[in-house]
């Protein structure tokens, strides 16, 4: 009982602190700050999934938390510094929603996905079900960081933390979910990545800049 | 009886404790940059001196400026009542409540906007203004930040808050109560005047808030202020402490319990001077338009809060 | 067997072409003969399914019933004639060995994910496929860099790769459903064990897995509004590519949706998917028919009537049974006039140089033949006899009128009408007038032709007659969507 308690309680507390670093990138405006709150995001969800594989035995789980923590945690941001680094000073100063605005909106967000979640949380009879609303609402501050930001940068580490989310509520809602699934999850996650990664360079060269704004020239 | 008795005392004890923190905070960073920096009791041999001096008051100002100081401090020394400093439960319990504190504080933040604007001189001007826009952002987040432990509770009553807190250890780690305190942290700093938001040893124009809203005081006027602004700092300090963290709080009116209480609190307020002390060291104060974003970040973790406690009860 | 050598030939000619770093004319040969292997696999597929039962293998992790071959089919024909008619064929002059090196390998790599997609049984793996289909077409779409083209992959990538994880939150949420009945399997993620235990899976669960799922494949599939990437990368992509995308990457998109369907029609009754179905297929049905009366760019045209077919087919999932089979063969019909017309204007890209409708003007006059193909073409898309996508369509207005829709089909109806004005208003000022200066006349690589002739030949032929096995096969993919 007590077990189950604190089961629960750190589940929650992960994710909260998962979607607290979400907030952050709506918050701050610089690269750098994105990429260390991705990496910490990216080791705090590996921790929730390592810690569900201890209470709940499913020792398939700590592949996913160390494919997590090595990819999106260390390998990932390394890539994304590099980046960084090599674009220069791409700061965003002026999304296209200002940051209180950003910042209420998520919260607003936040309390949609809570409504938004009350059958599957109703339905579960896991310990970690208090968490799901809270993944739900990771997703769709991500999906708000895509759309509001102007740098093709941002926008990726919004997709990425998107992905950390499906991630985390895979794991509470399912405590994860067939591992070949899994698997291919991650290899579509990584690749999409990559690409994108490949695709940032190919902006930079054709436009001389990461602003996305700049793509406006096919309309209607 | 004797529990009034205690309250006074503490209420005594604040108001004398309140300007040696200012003075370790001082102390402190003086030591992190490297400084010898002035003794702690430095605060207290300034007020002297404050007091002893001429008030000299503006041609232009009108009654409002002479009573402004002594409604600000009226109202900090009447919210040193309300708030658990050592004793759970209050005898003021019958008001000690959540929505009292918030709107003493606002009384006072709200005349000495006023006593800024009075007197006619720019800078008080400016300052008034930038102090209600930090006031109007970080008054509701104490609110939410509060009422997140409230839901948890189940009573706005700053005493039961304490008291339930001490009765489940657990809770102390739920995420609302860490997103609540992150959160109030965030509106101490600003409430208090502390960085990144004002600085409190600047008198630039392009820096200052607090400052600038007193800055045409002098003598006993400026010892109240200075000394209510000390008073506004350890409760703040306070609502930390013992919200989020009561344990040695005394539930009984007995000698021992009394000074366990009485060294807990002193030594909570030292960690949380050390805290304010190190982060004032580290950050640079924020440009002031960027205050309003940091503001908003802690008024949504107040909100995150809420809705966390409220679904998790 | 048949199902291995469908996924074992493109995924053979990609590590060919992968292997020989130097680009040499025999890789793209070698892959357009490889193409025609899944046509025979899906033929075979089609008489054993015909038969009655449906193939699977690799532990019923690959199936393939009739729903799946009508889609194997449609796949396997368009990626032959896009590997043809592609630069892997013919060669291109203005294009780098380096180019149609990687053409080749995408293209296969892109029809292999979209055949796995389609015989997959685990709808986690089916959409661990459709997102590899957005990353492979994705890598392809700015083969020419250019300004327009970077900018449409990354529209194309990012709204894609965000839409699919939203279809994903919507599989989590159903799987999340299903164990909650029956306890974690393997199996659990099998489309056929799903359906079994759909009755008893709980409604409001499955009620917000329907809307992230449809709202997540809604997006690959150009369904409005998240459709908004569907005209630049289509126009932008080359041709071979924009042939197979729009002709059917969107139906694979849409057969995810299909099987999504059935298993939450099974959970909750027809009315909650066919409310949503209709209210999505309906909005893309107006924008693109809004959106076609003033175009400028026919590579355009071609992708925004592309999402008024998408619509048409939603449309089609929420009239019933009858609608169900409508939209199965406007699937088909569309997806082998689509590709057609987008090789065609491959070809008109060639010749003209521009993708601007006012630059081409002449073209019965400067390409004779490929201008009557395309006159053709663009009928046929419009929805006019003797094409089959009239009578697809006619069976979708009149499957909607049967399940009582009778002033959506009247508004449907109207919107078609818009549609028919504008694209034949833009094919007028395209076929005839004088001509552009000092452009060459006659065709180029006329045996080019032969093939989409062909493909348009079937479609007319479809809309005389459609003949009994195929009509078979397209009743039992329809009894797999409304079981």
């Amino acid at each position: 009982m007590m077990a189950g308690g604190l089961f629960s309680q750190l589940s929650v507390l992960g994710s909260s602190l998962a979607l607290v670093f979400g907030l952050f990138v709506l918050w701050r405006r610089s690269l750098g700050a994105y990429v260390s709150a991705f990496a910490w995001q990216s080791g705090v969800v590996a921790g929730v999934a390592a810690m569900v594989a201890h209470f709940s035995g499913d020792h398939a789980l700590y592949l996913v938390a160390a494919l997590v923590f090595g990819i999106k945690a260390i390998a990932i941001p390394r890539l994304l510094t590099v980046m960084g680094r090599r674009f220069g000073g791409d700061r965003e100063s002026h999304p296209y929603v200002n940051t209180e605005a950003s910042v209420l909106s998520a919260a607003v967000l936040v309390l949609v996905a809570y409504s938004v979640t009350r059958p599957v949380v109703a339905l579960s009879q896991l310990p970690t079900r208090g968490a799901i609303p809270l993944a739900m609402g990771l997703t769709f501050v991500s999906l708000f960081v895509v759309i509001s930001r102007k740098k093709a940068l941002t926008q990726i580490i919004g997709f990425l933390m998107l992905e950390n989310s499906i991630a985390l509520l895979a794991v509470l809602c399912t405590y994860g979910i067939p591992l070949i699934v899994e698997i291919g999850v991650f290899l579509d996650a990584l690749m999409g990545f990559l690409v994108m990664q490949v695709f940032v360079y190919r902006i930079h060269e054709t436009f001389e800049s990461l602003d996305v704004e700049q793509l406006r020239h096919l309309k209607h | 009886m004797t529990s009034w008795l205690v309250e006074l005392g503490q209420s005594t004890a604040a108001l004398l404790m309140a300007p040696a923190l200012v003075g370790l905070i001082r102390w402190l960073k003086a030591r992190l940059q490297n400084r010898c920096g002035a003794p702690i009791w430095q605060p207290y041999f300034e007020l002297h001196k404050l007091f002893a001096k001429e008030a000299v008051v503006s041609t232009n100002a009108s009654w409002l400026f002479r009573a402004a100081p002594y409604v600000v401090f009226t109202s900090t020394v009447a919210i040193t009542l309300v708030v658990p400093l050592m004793l759970v439960p209050l005898p003021f319990d019958g008001f000690a409540d959540l929505l009292v504190v918030v709107y003493l504080l606002l009384l006072g933040t709200f005349f000495t906007a006023l006593a800024g604007l009075d007197p006619g001189s720019p800078f008080g001007g400016m300052g008034s203004s930038r102090g209600m826009t930090v006031a109007a952002l970080a008054e509701p987040t104490v609110a939410v930040a509060i009422f997140a432990l409230a839901s948890g509770a189940g009573s706005t009553n700053l005493g039961h808050i304490a008291s339930r807190l001490i009765a489940s250890p657990m809770a102390a780690l739920t995420p609302g109560h860490l997103l609540a305190f992150a959160s109030l942290f965030i509106v101490m700093l600003a409430e208090a005047g502390r960085l990144p938001i004002d600085n409190p040893a600047t008198h630039l124009e392009l820096t200052m808030i607090h400052e600038a809203m007193v800055l045409e005081y002098s003598g006993r006027y400026l010892a109240l202020v200075e000394w209510a602004s000390a008073v506004k700092l350890l409760i703040f300090f306070c609502l930390l402490a013992n919200l989020f963290v009561p344990w040695g709080i005394a539930t009984t009116v007995s000698a021992p319990a009394l000074v366990l209480a009485a060294a807990a609190l002193v030594i909570k307020l030292g960690m949380l001077c050390v805290a304010v002390a190190v982060l004032e060291t580290r950050v640079a104060k924020l440009r002031l338009f960027r205050v309003p974003e940091l503001l908003s970040v802690s008024f949504v973790l107040a909100l995150l809060a809420v809705t966390s406690s409220f679904v998790l009860r | 067997m048949p199902l291995f050598l469908l996924l074992g030939a493109p995924l053979l000619a990609a590590v060919i072409a992968l292997m020989r770093s130097r680009y040499a004319r025999l890789t793209g040969q070698v892959s357009v003969w490889l193409s025609l292997v899944p046509i025979g696999a899906a033929g075979y597929l089609w008489r054993e399914v015909n038969r009655g039962a449906p193939v699977s293998a690799a532990g019923d992790l690959v199936r393939a019933d009739a729903l799946s071959v009508v889609l194997i089919s449609c796949v396997s024909i368009v990626a032959a004639l896009a590997a043809w008619l592609g630069p892997g064929w013919w060669g291109r002059e203005d294009l780098r060995d380096y180019q149609i090196r990687r053409f080749v390998i995408f293209s296969n790599l892109f029809t292999l994910t979209m055949l796995a997609a389609v015989v997959s049984n685990n709808v986690g793996l089916m959409w661990v496929a459709i997102e590899a289909t957005t990353i492979v077409s994705a890598v392809l779409i700015p083969l020419r860099l250019g300004k327009s083209s970077v900018e449409a992959s990354w529209k194309y990538l990012l709204i894609g790769s965000v839409g699919i994880a939203l279809a994903f939150i919507g599989t989590v949420l159903a799987y999340f459903d299903f164990v909650q009945r029956a306890g974690a399997t393997t199996q659990a993620l099998n489309w056929t064990v799903l359906v079994t235990a759909a009755p008893h899976l709980h409604p409001d669960v499955m009620r917000l897995a329907f809307v992230f799922l449809l709202v997540g494949y809604g997006t690959k599939a150009g369904l409005a509004p998240m459709h908004t990437w569907l005209p630049d990368a289509h126009s932008e992509a080359p041709a071979p590519l924009s042939a197979m995308m729009s002709g059917v990457l969107l139906a694979v998109a849409l057969y995810a949706i299909m099987r999504w369907k059935t298993v939450v029609d099974l959970a909750l009754g027809t009315p909650f998917t066919n409310r949503l179905l209709i209210g999505l297929g309906l909005f893309s049905l107006v924008i693109a028919a809004f959106s076609l009366v003033t175009q400028r760019n026919y590579k355009r045209m071609l992708a925004y009537s592309s999402i008024e077919h998408t619509g048409l087919t939603c449309l089609g999932l929420a009239f019933g049974p009858l609608g169900v089979f409508a939209a199965l063969l406007h699937l088909v019909n569309h997806s082998l006039v689509k590709s057609t017309m987008f090789l065609l204007s491959g070809r008109l890209h060639e010749r003209y140089g521009t993708t601007n409708l006012a630059a081409v003007t002449g073209l019965l006059r400067t390409m004779p033949w490929t201008g009557a193909l395309f006159a053709a073409g663009m009928l046929a898309v419009i929805g006019l006899p003797p094409f089959g996508l009239f009578i697809s369509e006619f069976a979708l207005l009149r499957a909607g009128f049967a399940t009582g829709h009778r002033l959506l089909a009247v508004v449907m109806l109207a919107l078609l009408v818009l549609v028919f004005v504008s694209l034949l208003t833009h094919l007028n000022r395209m076929l005839y007038g004088a001509g552009v200066e000092g452009l060459r006349r006659g065709e180029d690589h006329a045996g080019a032709l032969v093939p989409l002739a062909l493909c348009l030949a079937v479609i007319v032929a479809l809309g005389l007659v459609i003949p009994a096995p195929f009509w078979r096969l397209l009743t039992m993919g329809a009894a797999v969507v409304t079981r």
